[in-house]
C-alpha cells in the first residue's frame, strides 16, 4: 500500500466522520410544537402577524424587539428577538427565526426576513403617481 | 395592439442588439468547430486555414459581443425606457457614475460581462496559444456558445409553455409585459426607469463585480488547457503554459472575493467581512482547488507526479465556477443567501451548460486515463512534491466539505424530488459550522506551507539535506512559539484550537521569512510563493485578531447587572440607544450623537468618539458619521451606511441599527402626529400661563402629574424655522415663547410657526424632546395679524410733504418720500416705479412709530401695497401720487386692535424621538487580514510573471 492510499483513506474516514457529527448542525424548519418537543435551537420559518402589536423601545433595551409569527401549522406566538427592529421589518413576506422556547415565548437569537424583492418590480413606473 | 404607432420609441439600436447577439451565437459556434478542426488535422496542410477561420470567427464573435455591450450602455446613458433591461435597471435619477452598476445589476448584462472577459482573455490566447491554441480555443468558443444562448431569447416549439433559450436583453417593455398603458400610442412619456437597488449605489459594485468576473473567466483557461492536454494526449506538455494563467485567476479571483469582503466591511451593516454565505462559499471554493491546481502544477512540472491530480484540479476549478453561477442564478437557495439573483426561468439552461462541461472532460478523462504518465515509484516523504500533494488534497478537502454544505438546498430539491413530505434541511448556525471544520484546515495548510519550503523536490540528497532542514524547522517553531505567545498578549485566542491556529499562521509566517532569507537570499523575483505563504499567515493573525476579538464597544453597561428587562447574561449587548446632544460612556469611550444633517435625500449623524486618560485630558477623539438613504418620497429608508474609523492596529466600526420609528416612516409620522393629544390654551402677551396635565408614562398605564408654565414673549412676522422655505408672499407669524416643566429646572424656549400662503394654511410645531412636548399655534392667530379689509372704513388724505394730520386722538406726520422702499411683502423688479411714504405716528399714550405704504408702478399699471401696524389697529394704503400738486393720497384706516390672547396647542405626549440606536464595534488588528489577503495575491501575481519571464526566456 502507497502512503497516499493510506493518506486518502485517512482523508475518506475523516470526511464520512464530519459528515456524521455535521448532521447535529442542521435542523428543519421547525414549528413552535417541535419547538418545544425538541427544547434545542431550532429554526421557525412563519408570517408576521401584522394585527398583533410590534415592541422596540431602545430606550428601554436596544437589543430587544416582540411581536408576533404564525407557524406553518398557524400556531401564533411571541417572538423576543435580541437585537434592534431591522429596517423594512413589516414589509417581510416570511420571516426565519433561530432560536428556542422559553415558557411560552420564542427566544431568538437570529433573524432573517425575506422581503420582497428589491431587483424586480413587477409593476411599472408611471411618472405622474412617481412625482405626486 | 400591432396597429399601433408608438410614439418616441428608438427601434434601431435593439434590432442592431439581437443581430449582434445571434451574430455572436454564429460566431463562437463556427469557431469552435473551425478550431476543432484546426485541432484534428493539426500537422496536416489544412491546419493553417481551419486556425484562420477560427480566428475569423472568434474576432466576429468579439466584435459581435462588444457590439451588444456597446448598445446597451448607449440605451442606458439615453434613458430609453422602453427597452425592458433600461427601464429596469436605470431611472432618471441615476447618476452617470452607476451606469456600469446598473449595467451589470441583472442577469443578462452580468452573462454579457463574464463573456466580455472571456472574449479579451481569448484575444490574449489567440496571441499567447501557439500549438495550444487550436484546442483550447476550440472550448474556449464553446463555452462562449453556452453562454451566449442565454442571451438568445427564442422560443422553441407550441402551445402554451414553449421551451424558452435565453434572455434577450434588447427586448422591449412592451414586448415582455402587458399591460394596459401599451394601448397608449404614447406610452413613454408616462413611463420610467425603476432605477438601480439603493444598496447597490455604491463604488463597489462599480468595481467588484467586473474583477469577479475577470477571476471566473480566467479559471476557463486553465480548464480549456487541461481539455486540450487530454484532447491530443499530451499530459506533460501543457503543464507549462497552463501554468501563468492558472496563477493569474487565482490573483484576481481572490482579489474578486476579498474586494467583495471589502464591501461587506466597508457598507454595508452586518459587522464583518466573511459571513459563509453560501455566495460567497462558492467563489471561494474554486479559488480553493484552482490554488490546490498550481501547487500540483508546479509538482508536475518538476517531477512528473500528481499530472492526474493536476488535470482533475484545474476541471474542477471552472466546473464549480459553473456550478456557482448556477446556484446563485438558478433561484434555489432561497431564502438562504442575500446574494441570489432572481429567477430568469432558465434553470434548465443552466443544467445543460454545467452537464456539457463535466461530460467532455469525463470522456476525454476516462479515454485518456491510462495514458497519463504516473511514475511507478512514489514520492519519497521528505520531499517537497510528497507534502505539496498533501497540502493539496488538503484544499480539496476543504473544497468538497465548503461544497457540501452549501449545497444543502440543492439535496433538499432532489430528495423533495423523490419524496416530496421529506421537509429538508437547514444548517442552524453556518459561522459556527464552517468555522468548526475549516479551523483544522487552516491548521494544516499553515503547518505544511511552513514546513514543506525546506524540503527539496524529489528529496534530493535527504541524507545530507537533514540537518539542515531540522535546523530550520527549529528555529520557526520556536520563533512561532515565541511570537504566539506575545501575540496572546494582545488578542485572546479563546480556546486552544483557536490557540493551535494561531501558531500555526505565525510558523508559517516565521518559516517562510527563514526561507526567503536563509535560502533565496531575499530574492523576491522567487518568493513569489513565500509571499504568498506569508500572506496566508498573516491573514490568520488577522482573522483572529479581529473575528475572535471583535468586541462591542456599544454594550450596555447596565445590561450586565440584570438592570435592562429581557437581558440575558449568555447574550451579549450589542446596540446603544444615544439622545442628540447627550454624551454615554461606553467601554472607556465617551460617544456623543453631536448632530444630524439632510442633504438631498442623505442624512447623516455625526457620532463623537472621546476618550480620557488617567490625567482626564483627551488622547483620542475623532467623529463618525453614519448615514441613512431615503427613497425618493422621504417615505423610507432605503439604506444604512456604516462609517469606519481606521487605526493601524484597530478599527472602530459604527453603523446605525434602529431610528425612530417616526423619522423614517412618514405614514407612521403622520399617525403619531394625528394621535397626539393637543390642547388649546390662550396665552396673554408676556404674561406666564401655568397649566397641570397628566403625562403618560411610555407603556406602564401610569400617568404622573406635571406642572407646565407657558410664556409668549413676542410674535413675530417673517419668522423662520427649520423646516420652513419662505416664498414670497408669504405671511408667516411665529409666537417666540419660554416653557418649564415641574420636576425639570431648564426654561426651554420654542417658536412655533404658522403660514399663510394664498389660501393654505402650514403650521411648523415644534417638539421638545426633554420634556416630551409638542407646540403649535392655533390658526385663529392669524386674526391677530389679518384684518378683513371690508371690515375697514378708510379715510382719505391729500398731503403735502410735511404736513401734519390726524385721525381720532392718533397724530401723524407725512414725512416724505422713499424712493427705494423695502416691504415684507414686496421684492423689488427691474422696471419697477416704486415710492414709499414715511408716516410718523404718534399715539395717545405718547408712543411714537412709524409706517411706509408704497406705490408701485409695474408694467404701466399702478398698484399700492399696503402697510399694517396691526398691534395699533392702524392701516395704511398710498393710492395716488399727483406730481403737478405734489401731493400724495393717503387712505387711513383704524380698528380697535383685537384683544385676543395667543391661542397656542400644546401635546405632552409627544415622546422624543431625537436618538438613534447604534451599534459600535472594535476590530483589532483587522489590517493583518487585509495586508495577509494582499500579499497571497501579490504572491501570485509575482509567480505569475517569474513564469511568464522564464518561459520567454526558454523559448
Amino acid at each position: 500500500m502507497k502512503k497516499i492510499h493510506i493518506v486518502g483513506i485517512v482523508m475518506i474516514a475523516t470526511a464520512i466522520f464530519l459528515l456524521t457529527t455535521a448532521i447535529k448542525d442542521t435542523t428543519t424548519y421547525a414549528t413552535f410544537a417541535d419547538a418545544v418537543e425538541s427544547g434545542s435551537r431550532v429554526k421557525i420559518a412563519g408570517q408576521l402577524s401584522k394585527d398583533k402589536e410590534m415592541v422596540y423601545q431602545p430606550e428601554v433595551n436596544p437589543d430587544l424587539f416582540t411581536f408576533f409569527i404564525k407557524d406553518k401549522d398557524g400556531v401564533e406566538r411571541k417572538v423576543v428577538l435580541q437585537a434592534a427592529r431591522p429596517q423594512d421589518f413589516e414589509m417581510s413576506e416570511q420571516i426565519v427565526v433561530t432560536g428556542e422556547m422559553k415558557g411560552d415565548e420564542f427566544w431568538a437569537s437570529d433573524m432573517l426576513l425575506k422581503c420582497p424583492s428589491k431587483y424586480k418590480d413587477e409593476e411599472i413606473y408611471i411618472r405622474s403617481e412617481k412625482e405626486s | 395592439m400591432d396597429s399601433i404607432q408608438y410614439i418616441g420609441e428608438h427601434l434601431w439600436p435593439g434590432r442592431i442588439g439581437h443581430a449582434a447577439i445571434m451574430l455572436g451565437f454564429v460566431g463562437a459556434m463556427l469557431a469552435s468547430i473551425a478550431y476543432y478542426f484546426g485541432t484534428q488535422k493539426a500537422d496536416t496542410p489544412d491546419e493553417g486555414s481551419w486556425k484562420r477561420l477560427g480566428r475569423a470567427a472568434f474576432g466576429l464573435h468579439g466584435v459581435s459581443i462588444f457590439t451588444v455591450i456597446g448598445i446597451i450602455f448607449y440605451l442606458m446613458i439615453n434613458k430609453y425606457y422602453e427597452y425592458q433591461y433600461v427601464q429596469g435597471h436605470v431611472s432618471d435619477d441615476l447618476p452617470f457614475r452607476y451606469v456600469f452598476a446598473a449595467f451589470w445589476e441583472g442577469q443578462e448584462g452580468s452573462f454579457l460581462l463574464w463573456m466580455f472577459w472571456h472574449v479579451v482573455l481569448g484575444f490574449v490566447l489567440m496571441r499567447v496559444g501557439k500549438k495550444w491554441e487550436a484546442p483550447t480555443m476550440s472550448v474556449l468558443a464553446l463555452i462562449q456558445v453556452l453562454l451566449n444562448s442565454m442571451l438568445l431569447g427564442i422560443y422553441i416549439g407550441f402551445g402554451d409553455d414553449p421551451l424558452k433559450i435565453g434572455s434577450n436583453p434588447t427586448l422591449l417593455l412592451r414586448e415582455v409585459m402587458d399591460a394596459p398603458i401599451f394601448s397608449n400610442a404614447d406610452y413613454l412619456s408616462l413611463i420610467s426607469g425603476t432605477g438601480l437597488n439603493a444598496s447597490l449605489q455604491n463604488y463597489w459594485m462599480t468595481i467588484h463585480p467586473p474583477t469577479l468576473f475577470l477571476g471566473f473567466a480566467s479559471t476557463a483557461i486553465p480548464f480549456c488547457y487541461a481539455v486540450a492536454g487530454l484532447w491530443k494526449g499530451e499530459h506533460t506538455a501543457w503543464l507549462k503554459p497552463a501554468l501563468p494563467w492558472a496563477l493569474f485567476s487565482g490573483a484576481i479571483l481572490g482579489t474578486g472575493i476579498l474586494m467583495g469582503s471589502a464591501w461587506a466591511y466597508e457598507a454595508l451593516t452586518f459587522g464583518g467581512y466573511w459571513a459563509w454565505d453560501p455566495v460567497e462559499n462558492t467563489s471561494l471554493v474554486p479559488w480553493l482547488i484552482l490554488v490546490a491546481g498550481v501547487h500540483t502544477n508546479l509538482v508536475a512540472k518538476s517531477t512528473n507526479h500528481s499530472i492526474r491530480t493536476t488535470y482533475i484540479f484545474y476541471l474542477l476549478s471552472f466546473l464549480l465556477v459553473l456550478y456557482s453561477t448556477f446556484l446563485t442564478r438558478s433561484g434555489i437557495l432561497g431564502e438562504t443567501s442575500v446574494h441570489a439573483f432572481t429567477e430568469m426561468g432558465l434553470e434548465w439552461q443552466l443544467v445543460v451548460f454545467q452537464a456539457t462541461f463535466i461530460l467532455i472532460p469525463l470522456i476525454l478523462m476516462i479515454r485518456r486515463y491510462k495514458s497519463i504518465p504516473s511514475p511507478e515509484k512514489e514520492e519519497p516523504t521528505p520531499s517537497r512534491e510528497f507534502w505539496m500533494f498533501i497540502g493539496s488534497l488538503v484544499l480539496l478537502f476543504s473544497g468538497l466539505l465548503i461544497t457540501g454544505s452549501t449545497s444543502l438546498p440543492v439535496f433538499n430539491k432532489i430528495v423533495q424530488y423523490f419524496d416530496p413530505i421529506y421537509e429538508g434541511r437547514v444548517i442552524t448556525d453556518p459561522v459556527e459550522h464552517f468555522n468548526k471544520y475549516q479551523l483544522w484546515i487552516a491548521v494544516f495548510i499553515g503547518l505544511l506551507s511552513g514546513a514543506s519550503q525546506f524540503l527539496r523536490y524529489k528529496g534530493v540528497n535527504w541524507a545530507s539535506h537533514k540537518r539542515k532542514f531540522l535546523i530550520h524547522i527549529a528555529i520557526s517553531l520556536v520563533g512561532a512559539a515565541v511570537l504566539t505567545f506575545l501575540t496572546t498578549l494582545w488578542v485572546s485566542t479563546k480556546n486552544i484550537p483557536y490557540l493551535v491556529l494561531l501558531f500555526s499562521g505565525i510558523f508559517t509566517v516565521v518559516a517562510n521569512l527563514d526561507y526567503l532569507v536563509s535560502f533565496l537570499k531575499g530574492n523576491l523575483k522567487l518568493g513569489g510563493s513565500t509571499l504568498s505563504h506569508i500572506g496566508f499567515g498573516l491573514m490568520i493573525v488577522g482573522i483572529i485578531a479581529s473575528g475572535l476579538n471583535k468586541r462591542h464597544i456599544s454594550s450596555n453597561p447596565f445590561a450586565m447587572e440584570g438592570m435592562i428587562e429581557g437581558a440575558e447574561d449568555d447574550i451579549a449587548q450589542k446596540n446603544i440607544m444615544l439622545f442628540k446632544g447627550n454624551t454615554m460612556v461606553m467601554s472607556g469611550y465617551e460617544v456623543t450623537y453631536v448632530k444630524d444633517i439632510v442633504e438631498n435625500r442623505t442624512r447623516t449623524y455625526t457620532v463623537n468618539y472621546k476618550r480620557r486618560g488617567a490625567d482626564g485630558k483627551v488622547k483620542e477623539e475623532f467623529d463618525l458619521t453614519p448615514d441613512i438613504l431615503y427613497d425618493k418620497n422621504f417615505t423610507k429608508v432605503e439604506v444604512y451606511n456604516p462609517s469606519t474609523k481606521h487605526y493601524f492596529g484597530r478599527d472602530i466600526f459604527t453603523s446605525i441599527r434602529a431610528l425612530p420609528q417616526i423619522e423614517i416612516d412618514a405614514e407612521f409620522r403622520k399617525n403619531r402626529e394625528d394621535s397626539l393629544n393637543f390642547k388649546r390654551y390662550a396665552l396673554p402677551l408676556k404674561e406666564t400661563y401655568t397649566f397641570t396635565d397628566t403625562i403618560p408614562i411610555r407603556d406602564r398605564d401610569t400617568f404622573s402629574l406635571r406642572t407646565f408654565t407657558l410664556q409668549v414673549d413676542e410674535l413675530v412676522r417673517s419668522a423662520s424655522h427649520p423646516d420652513y422655505t419662505p416664498e414670497e408672499g408669504d405671511v408667516s407669524l411665529g409666537a417666540r415663547m419660554r416653557i418649564r416643566m415641574s420636576g425639570d429646572d431648564s426654561v426651554y424656549t420654542a417658536m412655533p410657526v404658522m403660514v399663510l400662503r394664498g389660501q393654505l394654511l402650514y403650521t411648523y410645531p415644534v417638539q421638545i424632546h426633554e420634556i416630551s412636548s409638542k407646540v403649535r399655534l392655533h390658526q385663529d392667530v392669524l386674526n391677530l395679524v389679518l384684518t378683513p379689509e371690508e371690515e375697514l372704513e378708510y379715510t382719505e388724505f391729500k398731503l403735502r410733504q410735511g404736513e401734519r394730520f390726524s385721525l381720532g386722538d392718533i397724530n401723524f406726520q407725512f414725512g416724505g418720500f422713499n424712493t427705494k422702499p423695502t416691504h415684507p411683502s414686496y421684492t423689488a423688479e427691474e422696471g419697477d416705479l416704486a415710492v414709499g411714504a414715511m408716516i410718523n405716528i404718534q399715539l395717545p399714550s405718547g408712543e411714537v412709530t412709524q409706517a411706509q405704504p408704497i406705490y408701485l408702478i409695474r408694467e404701466n399699471r399702478p398698484f399700492n401695497i399696503k402697510d399694517e401696524l396691526n398691534v395699533y389697529g392702524l392701516h395704511f394704503r398710498l393710492t395716488n401720487i399727483d406730481p403737478k400738486e405734489e401731493k400724495v393720497s393717503l387712505m387711513v384706516a383704524y380698528k380697535e386692535p383685537p384683544r385676543q390672547n395667543i391661542p397656542i396647542e400644546m401635546a405632552t405626549d409627544s415622546f422624543r424621538y431625537d436618538f438613534l440606536v447604534l451599534e459600535a464595534i472594535e476590530f483589532p488588528g483587522i489590517n493583518f487580514f487585509w495586508l495577509g489577503s494582499l500579499l497571497m495575491m501579490i504572491g501570485l501575481g509575482l509567480s505569475m510573471w517569474y513564469r511568464i519571464k522564464t518561459m520567454k526566456a526558454s523559448a
